[in-house]
């Protein structure tokens, strides 16, 4: 076909039909919807296919929970160049076991910012309708989309750790040292990166999923990640004494507070964290599995029954 | 096999609002139009055989599939075109058609390469890289096609494609429509209040009317049973009124126009005849389709029963939800 065609076409605006051709290769089906589906979530989570403007609080956020990592990689080496600064460098602010504290914020802000931006569009547009009458049902379109979802919040979470251990590594007087050090505390970061992005991650999803309305669900998602935290704080600051103690474990922040703790803290009577000592360990870890449960459970009876 | 078959389909919401009332008709493969007034049941229709509503009760199949236990199955080989807004304005229609053709299984590349010739197919060059909340409502149109035709289905189901078009635009989405039903035999079910578009592009109609079965027949037997044969002159048109009568044709006087019930050609023989026996000056001969309101009314009050089903008369109407 000549490439003047399509101008003309334009132009005119009229419908040109060349012809419709049959399709005869293959159908790979629902399993292959549910994987595609699940790619696009994590995708659009950055904004990548949705243009410039959608990139850009995804990119900020990920690049400002880097700032923590970065700073510090940038301060051991400057410790380094003067005598004794080898000793120094375990008494820096930022480690392994706090950096999830100093980026919280961050995650929070990426979950309100995102997940309605997937759920929300959905329902704002009319999409459901297009995805529900193709390969997929109701319930893998939900899987997917916070699957997809909480790997993008996993990757987000994860980046300043990997940065931490790389700038550690290759700054350490001995690599392969270096690497025996870190490398279990990088592990330990990333089974906390996986318990953040599915409770957070589903949380948001679970909210996002009950309002089109984009506002609704980003207020809905930063309450419900502040107002159990400020119950959590008081409880904390009245003692551990009261059977209040446990509603702590209705703030999604300081059930991940208990699990960094116990992650990090082998011994688990010395804890830097003053709420994750109010309860034993697998409390945190109950509850973190709780959380994910329910929020699946809640937008998969959502979906279910939202007229499409 | 019928292509869909449905048994006594009631579809109510909450307790006092039926959308389908105990329908029961076979449906051919062809281009069949799904007519019925606004809220008369189409798209809650499509929407059951498509397994996204549950029916209240009753049966329907469709390629002998069961809607309710088979929907997946039944929705990889059917194409859909929903009556409402669906499209996100974010996106592009490339980016946007092509992620559906992989929810409906195709393969990346695949799936790119189906988008590119849907939208071709379907009068979309350039402008298929652009946002679609840029998009005229025409555009729009043949993106919601374009997304139902990706996956090549077996069947088509249409709701209300022409909506929100300008006459050109209807012309040309019913034009499209006929040639993709035609080309390759793929079965279409085009929905809509428009008795007048539909019955231009369809093989057989299949009339609804509060949730209820007025008519399922080959488009031909429609008209035949509803279609008047308009008349017109040079001269005064009393002596030929006298001679069709006399004839057996009942024919009425309409200012300078006679209307003629039309029963099959017989009719345009008897009136070729007459008007060459008067020596009169034939200035139109013309077959007008009764507006759809008057087709429902004369369907039930003179259509014989069809093998597929027995007309009813129409319940007092109900507020169907869409």
């Amino acid at each position: 076909m000549s490439a003047q065609v399509p101008a003309v076409a334009a132009e005119t605006g009229s419908i040109y039909d060349i012809g419709y051709r049959r399709y005869d290769g293959p159908r790979l089906g629902r399993a292959h919807a549910v994987r595609s589906l699940f790619w696009y979530t994590l995708r659009s989570a950055y904004g990548i296919g949705r243009g410039g403007r959608a990139k850009i609080a995804p990119l900020t956020l990920g690049f400002l929970s880097c700032i923590p990592a970065i700073a510090i990689i940038a301060a051991q080496a400057l410790i380094r160049q003067f005598p004794g600064g080898e000793g120094l460098e375990n008494e820096l602010p930022v480690r392994y076991d706090t950096y999830a504290g100093s980026i919280s914020l961050f995650v929070i802000l990426f979950c309100a910012a995102q997940a309605p931006d997937l759920f929300g569009r959905d329902q704002r547009y009319s999409l459901l309708s297009l995805y529900f009458s193709r390969a997929l049902r109701r319930s893998d379109y939900t899987l997917a989309r916070i699957a997809g979802f909480a790997v993008a919040v996993f990757l987000l979470h994860l980046l300043p750790y990997v940065l931490l251990f790389l700038g550690r590594v290759l700054l350490a007087t001995d690599i392969v040292k270096g690497v025996i050090d870190d490398g279990p505390l990088l592990a330990r970061a990333i089974l906390q990166s996986a318990l953040t992005a599915g409770l957070l991650g589903s949380l948001s999803m679970a909210i996002a999923a009950y309002t089109p309305r984009r506002a609704y669900a980003v207020a809905g998602i930063i309450a419900l990640f502040v107002i159990p935290n400020l119950v959590a704080g008081i409880v904390v600051a009245l003692g551990s004494d009261t059977v209040g103690r446990w509603l702590i474990l209705l703030s999604p922040s300081a059930v991940l507070d208990g699990t960094n703790a116990f992650l990090f803290d082998t011994d688990f009577s010395n804890r830097f964290n003053e709420g994750a000592s109010l309860l034993p360990a697998w409390n945190f870890l109950a509850a973190a599995a709780a959380g994910i449960f329910a929020a699946v459970v809640v937008s998969v009876r959502r979906f279910q029954r939202i007229t499409a | 096999m019928p292509l869909i078959s449905i048994r006594g389909l009631t579809k109510r919401y909450g307790t006092s609002v039926t959308a389908l009332d105990a329908l029961t008709v076979d449906i051919e493969p062809g281009i069949v139009g799904l007519v019925g007034s606004n809220g008369a049941g189409k798209s809650t229709l499509i929407k059951i055989l498509l397994g996204l509503l549950a029916p209240t009760s009753g049966e329907a199949t469709v390629f002998d599939l069961d809607v309710r236990t088979r929907g997946t199955d039944i929705r990889q080989l059917v194409g859909y075109m929903p009556e409402h807004d669906c499209l996100p304005p974010d996106s592009t229609a490339t980016d946007f058609v092509a992620h559906l053709a992989m929810m409906s299984g195709l393969p990346r590349t695949a799936a790119r390469e189906r988008t590119a010739e849907v939208l071709r197919h379907v009068g979309l060059y350039e402008e298929r890289y652009r946002a679609i909340g840029g998009y005229s409502t025409g555009m729009k149109q043949r993106v919601k096609l374009a997304q139902a035709l990706v996956h090549d289905p077996r069947l088509l189901l249409l709701d209300e494609p022409t909506n929100g078009l300008d006459p050109a635009g209807r012309d040309e989405m019913l034009e499209l429509v006929h040639r993709t039903g035609t080309t390759f035999g793929m079965a279409v079910i085009v929905a809509s209040h428009l008795l007048g578009e539909i019955e231009r592009v369809c093989t057989a109609l299949v009339a609804i009317e509060a949730g209820r079965l007025l008519r399922s027949a080959p488009l031909g037997e429609f008209t035949e049973a509803t279609g008047s044969l308009a008349v017109e002159v040079e001269e005064d048109p009393a002596a030929l009124i006298d001679k069709l009568t006399g004839a057996g044709l009942p024919a009425a006087r309409d200012g300078r126009t006679i209307l003629i019930a039309l029963d099959g050609d017989r009719t345009f023989d008897l009136v070729r005849d007459a008007v060459v026996d008067l020596g009169l000056s034939l200035v139109r001969l013309e077959r007008r389709r009764h507006r759809l309101e008057d087709l429902f009314r004369d369907t039930v009050d003179t259509a014989e029963p069809t093998d597929a089903a027995k007309p009813t008369e129409p319940a007092t109407p109900t507020e169907a939800a869409r």
